[in-house]
């Protein structure tokens, strides 16, 4: 099992309690977690990711519970077994694409271990989701949103971390662009050793789901 | 890191740019000052050597050892050569060389004294005069030049001069008489170096003829040699260096010297007197110096500043790189790379700056002031001010690296 989280809530402060469902998630499993706005997608991500403490219930992932870590392990565990992509912004600016796509490795030796040559992985993954080397010697600025995306998605899976946790990382592509882009981020992962899970309020990509868990306020 | 830290610097090329311009120039300012007050001292303090004291006439000591060592300022008074030789014949000396000064040749002093003087004269501790070519001056016609005069002018042994009167390049030509060139000084580094020595019979001699400061009758062709000697012996000198055969009645003596009854004269103990000139100056340099300090603190606090402000707009980054696994301390070490590097880069192009200047000003110092600049890149004293100027960056840097640790990552993603 790559993921499990039990009974997990969190509260702002604001005496509002934001509950959970129970997850399991095994290799290769493909999981949307759908939610209107403000139904706390957001905050279970971050409580997935190492961001937000847990306050009540627990994840473990790979067997390990983030209660027993240290925030400095959690942010290890972060860099050696978690891919994150944002909804958009995801690169940053003064980097190429390459750079940005390989920014991961350089906080995660665990990751980087796993790549014999990153310049040729690098490419070959960016040649699969389109993105020519020409493309991936250029700054962001110079890229579409769709291509932004695409190099996200390499350096979230580079170095193949066993969950990736994509929030909305359709909401700045249009229709079109959307279900390209979430086959191609499915056909990336290697689905024997990696999960991914999506956060998403778009029921068009859906089908390309294993499960689609919902999240709702209570 | 090392390279992220490079690019987020050139992706902030023109404040970094500004920063590092401050920095460099502050600092480069603060070398400098302090060069050439170490030239300065350095300067001072070899230039005279072996002399116990300087005997001239009454007034400020420092003033004395100004004109007659260093070549500063002008002689307002003179000293009988009969006090001269009263004193010199007092059982606590042992030696005496008196100098009259006031005339120059072509900008560079012209001193008249005994041949004496080379080898009562010291420099740099103990060293002696050196010729590097001929000797001394024999005759009532020929000089001894330092090597600085030989070296601008181009002169060689047996080049003819002529002495200009008074201490002004354009000053009347003492043009009866001409001068031929016997010894050339070895380089001291000291205002010897820009000196013209000749006799102080030479120097009577070029100014027969003259009267309150303008020449009166020509002496053009006139046989040197038909000139009785007597005539020449100076009624008068600038002032005279003394050594004592014990230092312990330094004191005495010159005490006894400041109550010498004939005549106004007063002796200074060399060393005595830079001191005051230390004490003089050093109000001067410490609140200059000061000044430099604050200029460095100003550009440091510039520098936190730009990185403080910066960091608001970097909170996207911070939270990419955050998402991606590099803890709040990796952060904190980013943004100290990132002063270390900006500081680094001050210092570089300070220590070129200071090296540019340095080649700029040397020969421009050397010919107006006597001061002497080392050509070196960097001294042990110079590299500690700069380790603490990059300390002290670092150490204000530490304002805006615990900055990341406040900040927290779910802000970033919600965003």
């Amino acid at each position: 099992m790559i993921l499990e989280t039990n009974a997990l809530s969190y509260d702002y402060g604001s005496g509002e309690k934001l509950q959970f469902p129970d997850l399991k998630v095994a290799a290769g499993e493909k999981i949307a977690l759908v939610g209107a706005s403000g139904s706390g997608k957001s905050t279970f991500l971050n409580l997935l990711s190492g961001v937000l403490p847990v306050q009540a219930g627990s994840i473990r992932l790979l067997g390990q519970s983030y209660k027993d870590l240290s925030p400095l392990q959690l942010d290890k565990i972060r860099a050696d077994h978690i891919g994150i992509i944002f909804q958009s912004l995801n690169l940053i600016p003064y980097l190429t694409g390459f750079e940005n796509a390989v920014l991961g490795l350089e906080f995660s030796r665990t990751r980087r271990a796993k790549i014999d040559d990153v310049t040729y992985k690098t490419t070959s993954l960016g040649h699969q989701l389109g993105l020519t080397s020409n493309i991936l010697n250029k700054r962001p600025n110079e890229l579409s949103v769709g291509q932004q995306q695409r190099i996200a998605v390499i350096r979230a899976i580079l170095g193949g971390p066993e969950l990736i946790l994509a929030d909305e990382p359709t909401s700045a592509l249009d229709p079109s662009a959307t279900e390209k882009f979430i086959s191609e981020l499915n056909s990336s992962v290697e689905s024997s050793s990696q999960a991914i899970i999506v956060i998403s309020h778009n029921p068009k990509i859906i089908p390309w789901f294993d499960r689609v868990i919902r999240i709702g306020r209570e | 890191m090392f390279r992220l830290a490079m690019a987020s610097m050139r992706s902030r090329l023109i404040p970094v740019g500004l920063v590092v311009v401050a920095l460099s120039a502050s600092m480069a300012l603060l070398l400098s000052v302090d060069r050439i007050q170490q030239a300065t001292k350095s300067g001072f303090n070899q230039s005279l050597s072996g002399v116990d004291l300087v005997l001239g006439p009454r007034g400020s000591g420092l003033e004395l050892v100004l004109y007659t060592v260093f070549h500063l300022g002008k002689p307002t008074n003179n000293i009988t050569t009969a006090t001269v030789s009263d004193i010199a014949s007092d059982p606590m000396v042992e030696w005496s060389v008196p100098v009259a000064l006031g005339d120059n040749h072509r900008g560079f002093r012209v001193i008249s004294t005994t041949d004496a003087y080379f080898d009562r004269i010291k420099f740099a501790g103990d060293q002696p005069l050196v010729f590097a070519q001929g000797n001394t001056f024999r005759d009532l016609n020929e000089v001894v030049i330092g090597s600085d005069v030989a070296e601008a002018l181009g002169y060689t042994l047996g080049t003819e001069i002529f002495v200009t009167h008074g201490s002004e390049m354009l000053g009347e030509l003492h043009d009866d008489f001409s001068f031929k060139v016997t010894g050339i000084l070895a380089p001291t580094g000291t205002p010897t170096d820009r000196s013209v020595f000749l006799s102080l019979e030479g120097y009577e001699l070029i100014h027969l003829g003259w009267k309150n400061g303008s020449k009166a009758v020509s002496l053009k062709g006139l046989d040197i040699e038909a000139i009785p000697r007597d005539h020449l012996y100076p009624q008068t000198v600038t002032a005279v260096y003394l050594g004592l055969k014990s230092k312990l009645g330094l004191f005495k003596f010159t005490r006894k010297i400041n109550d010498y009854p004939e005549e106004a004269v007063s002796a200074v103990i060399p060393g005595v007197a830079l001191a005051e000139l230390w004490s003089m100056v050093g109000t001067v340099d410490s609140a200059f110096k000061l000044l430099n300090w604050l200029i460095i603190g100003i550009s440091i606090i510039g520098m936190v500043t730009m990185i403080m402000t910066g960091l608001d707009g970097r909170t996207r980054e911070m939270t990419i790189l955050r998402a991606l696994g590099a803890s709040p301390p990796r952060l904190a070490c980013l943004v100290l790379l990132e002063t270390f590097m900006i500081s680094l880069t001050a210092v570089l192009t300070a220590v070129i700056l200071v090296r540019i200047l340095t080649l700029g000003v040397a020969d421009l110092l050397g010919e107006w002031a006597g001061i002497r600049i080392q050509l070196t890149w960097l001294a042990a004293n110079e590299l500690m001010t700069l380790m603490i100027i990059v300390l002290a960056g670092l150490g204000a840097s530490l304002i805006p690296a615990s900055m990341i640790f406040r900040r927290s990552l779910h802000r970033g993603f919600a965003d």
